[in-house]
């Protein structure tokens, strides 16, 4: 129990240190207000800067959070976010990882059958090029040539599209490690032994290799959040859609240092939340976790 | 050390193909191009052609996947054997710091890095880097701690061997170890740390210039695609968006290809 506070511990220690990090990080950021540089910004707009990060202040880092929590405006006013609005954006974000979600684990199980059936044949070569080709594709390749298409039509069809393209290198990624997984543990001795006393391949595979396979897949769901998350940011921002990547992208662009700061941290806290739920996951099917723990 | 596989060397001679082809087609003969692109000029430079611009883009892609690779397998293996050489708690520490930061996604990262960086030029400060150099720089910064990760546990299992042992027992010290008996033994595995690192430098640089976050010029392939963005849009843009994908996908699968055949190699070997 101690030892699972202790893991506990360490990842919600992540928000505040991502949230100091980020601030500290934009606080000390020179703005020029001098002629001499090429890109200055205006002195209203440095002082305004100053205001929303609270510098000078005595407990200036909480300055961010202290507006967000009185429901005022995160950022100069005309491009700003409040609370509410950040989580409605977020949640359309999240909405969208979900699908992508369901979306590559299809993708997953496709290319691992896949791969178990060709394994041999002509077209083993396929299974070494399709992930090349995946991984080789930033998520805003298939999502430039898509947008055309399915921009202007609206009912959901960029948001679809968007969990789409997202999910792509994702699901990929999931089914190499399922593949090999699967391969790895089928050649083992308990699977013949346990055919060879007469059960059928299904029963063989449901109730003996996928809880021997599930622990590698759940290793591999942190990255693939923060892939499915950071993706969603390029195809938001190529198909118009309204969300948490494309609020993130805007915020860095304009300078909204307060926005930065709370949306790198909400960010954080996403994965954070992530990694707690795959460890619980891993708790209820690993039995060997809880021996670990044990 | 063990013998090459020949998937490393397709993977590699992938490699050393598209940065030759970078080289004489992007920058020594661009002309070339420009006499005899078949896809025609790009509608937001009407002055290059498409292959121009994507050639260009691969010879920037590749120098900067190259540099930020190189930058961040240095950092990491630095990371990595001062780590082992202190031992104890620093090494903890130190290898909890590197979870931490591989915890954090790329992208998000460099973007902020790249906020804090142009801000210090604009300012006069950042030691005279410019938007290449911010870049490497961002680019290394978030990427260390996968490669210190793994030559930490490499340099841990290197150690457990009898011949390092044998050292030790002959009165050789962790310096001497390190440098005589653990160095030799990780450096294919460097080699493949290093051209694994290739790819994800790329295709975060990619994105990153992309969103227009970086003022890479000469641009990038991120960047090209990136400032065609409108035009592709209204233009339906398979024109120019093929061949610029299509070099990431090959620089992507020389890379991984390498990387994955020396990886391998080596825990057979």
């Amino acid at each position: 129990m101690q030892q699972l506070l202790v893991r506990v511990g360490r990842q919600l220690v992540l928000v505040p240190i991502v949230a100091l990090a980020s601030y500290f990080l934009m606080a000390s950021l020179p703005l020029t207000t001098e002629d001499d540089s090429k890109r200055q910004v205006s002195p209203e707009l440095a002082a305004s800067y100053r205001r929303d990060l609270g510098i000078g202040e005595p407990l200036g880092f909480l300055r961010p959070w202290q507006k967000l929590f009185r429901g005022e405006r995160l950022g100069t006013s005309a491009q700003g976010v409040t609370g509410d609005e950040l989580l409605l954006k977020l949640s359309g974000s999240v909405g969208v990882g979900m699908v992508a979600l369901g979306l590559a684990l299809v993708w997953a199980l496709s290319f691992a059958l896949f791969r178990s059936r060709w394994r041999r044949g002509r077209l083993a070569v396929l299974g070494d090029a399709l992930p090349a080709v995946a991984f080789g594709t930033p998520v805003f390749i298939p999502a430039l040539l898509l947008a055309p298409t399915v921009v202007e039509r609206g009912y959901l069809l960029p948001e679809l599209t968007s969990a789409l393209v997202t999910s792509v290198w994702p699901g990929i990624f999931l089914g190499t490690l399922l593949a090999d997984a699967l391969e790895t543990e089928l050649a083992r001795d308990y699977v013949r032994t346990a055919a060879s006393k007469g059960l059928a391949p299904g029963v063989v595979l449901r109730r003996h290799v996928l809880p021997n396979v599930l622990p590698a897949l759940l290793d591999a769901i942190g990255p693939m959040a923060t892939s499915l998350l950071a993706g969603s940011f390029a195809a938001e921002r190529v198909l118009g859609l309204p969300y948490f990547g494309q609020l993130y992208v805007l915020a860095v662009l304009q300078k909204q240092v307060a926005v930065v700061v709370v949306a790198t941290t909400v960010f954080a806290s996403v994965l954070v939340f992530v990694g707690l739920v795959v460890e619980a996951v891993r708790l209820l099917v690993d039995p060997r976790a809880r021996e670990a723990r044990a | 050390m063990s013998r090459i596989p020949a998937r490393a060397w397709v993977g590699l001679l992938l490699l050393g193909g598209l940065g030759a082809l970078s080289l004489l087609m992007g920058r020594l003969f661009p002309e070339v191009l420009a006499s005899s692109c078949p896809l025609g000029s790009d509608l937001t430079r009407p002055d290059r052609t498409v292959c121009e611009l994507a050639f260009g883009g691969l010879w920037i892609s590749l120098a900067i996947g190259l540099a930020a690779g190189g930058l961040s397998t240095g950092l990491g293996l630095g990371v990595a054997a001062v780590a082992r050489l202190a031992g104890g708690a620093l090494e903890r520490w130190v290898m909890r710091l590197a979870d931490s930061f591989f915890a954090l996604p790329d992208v998000l990262v460099v973007m902020v890095l790249q906020l804090a960086g142009q801000s210090l030029v604009d300012a006069g400060g950042g030691a005279g880097l410019g938007p290449f150099g911010l870049m490497v720089v961002s680019l290394a910064l978030v990427g260390w701690a996968g490669p210190a990760r793994m030559f930490r546990n490499r340099l841990s299992t290197l150690e457990g061997q009898e011949f390092v042992a044998a050292s030790r027992a002959l009165g050789g010290s962790r310096f001497h170890v390190l440098r005589v008996h653990l160095w030799p033994a990780l450096l294919p595995f460097v080699l493949a740390v290093f051209l694994s690192r290739l790819p994800a430098a790329i295709l975060a640089e990619s994105t990153v210039s992309f969103f227009g976050i970086a003022r890479m010029e000469p641009m990038s392939l991120g960047r090209y695609l990136g400032t065609s963005y409108a035009a592709l849009i209204y233009e339906g843009g398979p024109r120019i968006v093929i061949p610029a994908w299509t070099l990431l996908v090959l620089l992507v699968l020389g890379a991984s290809l390498s990387s994955q055949a020396l990886g391998t190699g080596v825990r057979k070997g």
